[in-house]
């Protein structure tokens, strides 16, 4: 736990807590006598409060390594999902309307290809394995002559499982598909080189990589037939594809995010994998325990255990002071087992009993051998209350 | 601002469940179970007449049925038998309290103390027999 809580943060992949230096960036745009004006503003001030635009697009391209100027700044990973699928579905649905995505996206791409199917287009569900890991073969046979978008997450948010990225974008660009990557989970923790990977839109927020809520971007490449639709309306900001006021704070922000980032990957990388690893060795010996998800194709960010027979919202109760997730979703004010988890072929008992732990760079291995014995105990607890199923 | 206002858990349910002194096994005494699809519990009395002396509970459910069967248990040991056939789930709900999306999981605590009732009603008139 840290010094400052009485509870022990593991959440990670949800939201990471705002970097000191991010914050004192932000906070040095806000107030009359910095350069809070409107970018878009030619006087003086507007001028400079484009300069630290520009350099937040300057350090959100090299982490990612395209053009500063393929970049739109939006309110995050959610609204570049909405403008990345729904654009660009809508610029190309004069060439064909089918689509493909995988069930186990995040809510801000299956329900945005949900509503795409009631306005109708035609949508391809592909299942990945049930370690989590989609078979690029299986991708392949789910296209059509009329297919014209794809989406495929890089990391898993629930599982941590990376997909093959590479080979999926590589056989769209080989049929003329357009490839859209929801990086939330992997921008600034994984290697992402936009110059020469297969990837045409790829949808990424600030939180997850300690920058501040209410910032992310949308990378559009620049490829003909590559092009999306504007949602909104209401002036000429960013081509006109994503109007409004820039928030220079934020953005500023979300740069200097990028920019930590770049410069400590491998070294996060290795401190995640420690953690990670640490854990996983801690509690794999619980009887019924299995681990959701590939383990040699997996972040080691987030660990996502489930454990026979035991209710998950009483887990997580009494797993409490560890912050975590949980796949019964009952903490996040839904009845519903991890859809993601059902999708891999849990039955809703062992998706409901799924724990998620993600890591971040505070997070210390005291933290993890603390969490390990938490976690055992509370199982231990929670079978020893429970009576013998009947027959 | 503490944040407890979103707690789905109210300090009764969280002291409960965190202490649950009733839980377990009692070796010899009437013993009886009810099962739904999100709920398991099991019920143990040790009766001294027509006095529940002892009352025990093994629960498989959420938060809220774990806290109901221990503050049933808290709550009807040393009472008169005929207390515990006046027992009525909805005062548990009530204190707890519970949220109506829950209250199916704890009539598989009414259930199950039903049928306790009935296994100390068999032994009593197998008694008389």
């Amino acid at each position: 736990m840290s010094a400052a809580n009485d509870w022990l943060y593991l959440d990670y992949a949800a939201t990471t807590p705002v970097d000191r230096e991010v914050a004192a960036t932000l906070s040095a745009l806000l107030t009359e006598d910095a350069d809070f004006a409107n970018p878009s503003a030619v006087h003086i001030a507007g001028r400079r409060a484009g300069v630290h635009v520009e350099r937040a697009a300057a350090q959100l391209a090299a982490l990612v390594n395209c053009r500063p100027d393929r970049l739109i700044w939006t309110s995050g990973a959610t609204e570049s999902n909405n403008l990345a699928i729904i654009g660009a579905a809508r610029y190309r649905s004069d060439r064909g309307r089918h689509l493909v995505t995988m069930p186990t996206e995040h809510k801000a791409v299956t329900d945005v290809y949900r509503a795409l199917e009631r306005q109708g287009f035609d949508v391809t569900w592909i299942k990945p394995g049930s370690d989590g890991v989609l078979d690029p073969a299986d991708f392949e046979a789910a296209l059509r002559e009329d297919t014209q978008l794809a989406s495929i997450m890089h990391v898993n948010n629930e599982t941590g499982v990376i997909q093959d990225i590479d080979a999926i974008g590589a056989i769209c660009r080989a049929r003329g598909i357009l490839f859209h990557v929801d990086a939330a989970q992997s921008l600034g923790k994984l290697p992402i080189d936009l110059d020469t990977q297969p990837i045409d839109l790829l949808s990424a927020s600030a939180h997850k990589i300690y920058g501040p809520a209410g910032i992310g971007l949308l990378y559009l490449a620049d490829r003909p037939g590559c092009h999306v639709e504007a949602l909104t309306y209401g002036g000429a900001q960013q081509r006109g594809l994503r109007p409004g006021t820039l928030p220079v704070p934020l953005i500023a922000a979300f740069g200097k995010a990028a920019e930590i980032a770049a410069a400590r990957m491998d070294e996060d990388y290795r401190h995640l994998r420690r953690l990670c690893d640490s854990l996983w060795a801690g509690i794999r010996d619980v009887a019924g325990l299995r681990r959701n998800g590939s383990e040699t194709r997996s972040f080691p960010g987030i660990l996502n255990v489930g454990v026979d027979d035991i209710e998950g919202e009483s887990l997580l109760l009494a797993l409490e002071p560890l912050c975590v997730a949980t796949g019964s979703a009952c903490n996040s004010r839904d009845r519903e087992p991890s859809y993601v988890l059902r999708a891999l072929g849990l039955s809703d008992a062992l998706a409901q009993s799924a724990v998620r732990f993600s890591f971040g760079r505070t997070t210390r291995p005291a933290d993890i051998d603390f969490a390990a014995a938490r976690y055992r105990d509370a199982v231990a607890r929670l079978r020893q209350l429970a009576p013998v199923r009947a027959a | 601002m503490s944040g407890d206002q979103y707690d789905p858990y109210g300090p009764l349910v969280r002291a409960l469940f965190d202490k649950t002194e009733h839980a377990g096994e009692i070796a010899g005494g009437a013993t009886a179970s009810a099962e739904g699809p999100e709920a398991r519990v099991q019920l143990f009395a040790r009766l001294d007449g027509k006095t529940v002396r002892r009352l025990s509970f093994l629960a498989w459910g959420c938060p809220h049925l774990i806290a109901a069967a221990e503050y049933f248990c808290k709550n009807h040991e040393g009472l008169a038998l005929s207390d515990l056939e006046a027992f009525d789930v909805s005062e548990i709900i009530e204190k707890l309290p519970v949220p109506v999306e829950k209250t199916g999981r704890i009539l598989v605590l009414e259930d199950a103390v039903r049928a306790l009732q009935d296994v100390i009603g068999r032994g009593s008139s197998d008694d008389r027999q």
